[in-house]
């Protein structure tokens, strides 16, 4: 019952900002509503027994990532930018692609959904689920290599900034 | 989830909000004070014994205030951003244990608010969030000095949170959990200021950074910046702001104390006396730092920590790990 509630909390909440950082004309409230969205998700997060997710999700994401997002988003004055696209443009690429994940929804549904009657209730979770020490002891023994490749990737993209930065604009 | 734990929960919040509430005059008036006779001054003195109702009375004052926003501020940016620095530095204490269970009428109470496996990665998220209240503080009020500030800071608080996070991986690589009840229970024979001194070192120093208080209080320099991201506001979202930087003072100490300096661990006294006197210590430490050195410029501030502390810690880290690891596998 507890759960059922928060979850309809975090949902709608995450909904609402999600709309908002749509809809909004100013970019900072943009930015502002997003980081409402991951605080909601994190939220979310936490009803799944994934607490260092959770942790994970607000420290990088809403305390790291979209503070630099608004970094920038304060000091580029966006409103005098020319937009990409006609606004026909952008309401037509917007159709194409909600259509194309309505019918990946429906092809989901179709193929999986509504078979095996009632649902079944959801299995007892393995002691140690979703604490720190599992998670780095699954990414350190069954993910291994998909691991090491990221943070070959993510060295990659850290050389890449110094690069970048260094490069004298004359 | 049953009623008794709710109540116990409850009554455990409004402890610890009380204790800050009540706290924060307190270490003002202590600052004043200690600050005044370290340059041979006597400090608040009128009202009430020892000057001590001083800070409750400029409590008032601030209250009846007349609240100015600015005619081109963001209006509901410009009120949000002073919650914010309170909020997210109130949410951090709710993991600090202050001291052993007690029993009241046959139940074991736990005196910390929640005891989550994640507690630390959670100080550290709320932490970044704090940034927030700044850097939106000094956008919200549209005004070149507010935004400099705001923009100052949150860079300084980004840069170090980095050095702060990794000096406190390497007490998490000794004990083997996240959790702050779990770090303090593990010091029973040691405290962990003995085998990772450097670690506390670069801790106490990224959190002075962070909590932007002196020798580091470069967003609200004022020789350079008037004040600073707080310049436009006033009455209570000054008091606010003023409030979100002692708390964060008692957030980083009292992280500090649990990791490193045993929590509420202590000879003869009760649990939570020695976690206040350790409090008091670190909170008379900041105040004693402000008095002593002068500010850093910025640069400084920057090279400091990008190529001292970030190094040092990292180094930190790998001895640490590398003695671990031949304790595990000798």
């Amino acid at each position: 019952m507890t759960e059922a509630i928060l979850f309809s909390l975090f949902s709608f909440s995450a909904v609402v900002f999600a709309f908002n950082v749509i809809f909004r004309k100013n970019p900072v409230h943009c930015a502002l509503h997003l980081v409402g969205v991951l605080l909601s998700l994190s939220g979310m997060f936490v009803l799944l027994n994934a607490q260092f997710i959770a942790a994970i999700q607000i420290l990088i994401y809403a305390g790291a990532i979209m503070v630099l997002f608004l970094f920038v988003v304060m000091l580029l004055n966006v409103r005098g930018e020319v937009p990409l696209l006609t606004p026909g443009a952008a309401k037509g690429f917007g159709f194409f692609f909600a259509l194309i994940a309505f019918v990946e929804v429906l092809w989901v549904v179709v193929t999986h959904g509504g078979a095996e009657g009632t649902p079944q209730p959801p299995a007892p979770l393995p002691p140690g689920f979703g604490s720190p020490a599992e998670i780095g002891r699954i990414l350190y023994t069954t993910w291994l290599f998909p691991f090491e490749v990221t943070s070959i990737l993510l060295l990659i993209a850290v050389i890449g900034a110094v690069v970048l930065a260094k490069r004298k604009f004359a | 989830m049953d009623a008794a734990f709710l109540i116990e929960s409850a009554v455990k919040v409004l402890i610890v909000l009380g204790f800050v509430l009540l706290g924060v005059p307190l270490i003002v008036w202590m600052e004043r004070k200690v600050i005044g006779h370290m340059q041979d001054r006597i400090g608040p003195q009128r009202v009430g014994p020892f000057g001590l109702l001083q800070t409750i009375a400029d409590g008032i004052k601030l209250f009846f205030k007349e609240d100015i926003i600015p005619a081109q501020a963001d209006r509901v940016v410009f009120i949000l951003a002073p919650a914010l620095s309170v909020i997210t530095a109130f949410v951090a204490l709710t993991v600090v244990p202050f001291g052993d269970t007690i029993t009241v009428a046959g139940r074991t109470v736990y005196l910390h608010i929640t005891d989550v496996n994640v507690a630390i990665l959670w100080v550290l998220g709320t932490t970044s969030m704090g940034v927030y209240g700044i850097v939106l503080g000094g956008w919200a009020s549209n005004s070149k000095y507010p935004l400099l500030g705001g923009l100052r800071s949150s860079a300084q608080m980004i840069s170090y949170e980095l050095a702060q996070g990794i000096s406190l991986v390497s007490v998490i690589l000794m004990t083997g959990t996240l959790s702050l009840a779990s770090i303090v229970r593990q010091q029973e024979h040691m405290w962990f200021i003995v085998p990772q001194f450097f670690a506390f070192v670069i801790y106490i120093l990224c959190g002075i950074a962070e909590t932007n208080r002196a020798p580091f209080d470069l967003p609200e320099a004022e020789t350079e910046l008037v004040a600073g991201f707080h310049t436009e506001f006033s009455s209570m979202k000054f008091a606010l702001y003023f409030l979100a930087e002692y708390a964060n003072m008692m957030v980083v100490s009292a992280i500090a104390i649990s990791v490193f300096f045993g929590g509420w661990r202590g000879p003869f006294l009760p649990p939570v006396v020695w976690f206040l006197i350790k409090l008091s210590l670190f909170l008379f430490f900041y105040v004693w730092l402000r008095a002593t050195f002068p500010r850093l410029r910025y640069d400084q501030l920057m090279a400091f920590g990008w190529k001292v502390l970030l190094p040092a810690s990292l180094l930190n880290l790998t001895v640490t790990a590398v003695v671990v690891a031949l304790q595990n596998n000798p």
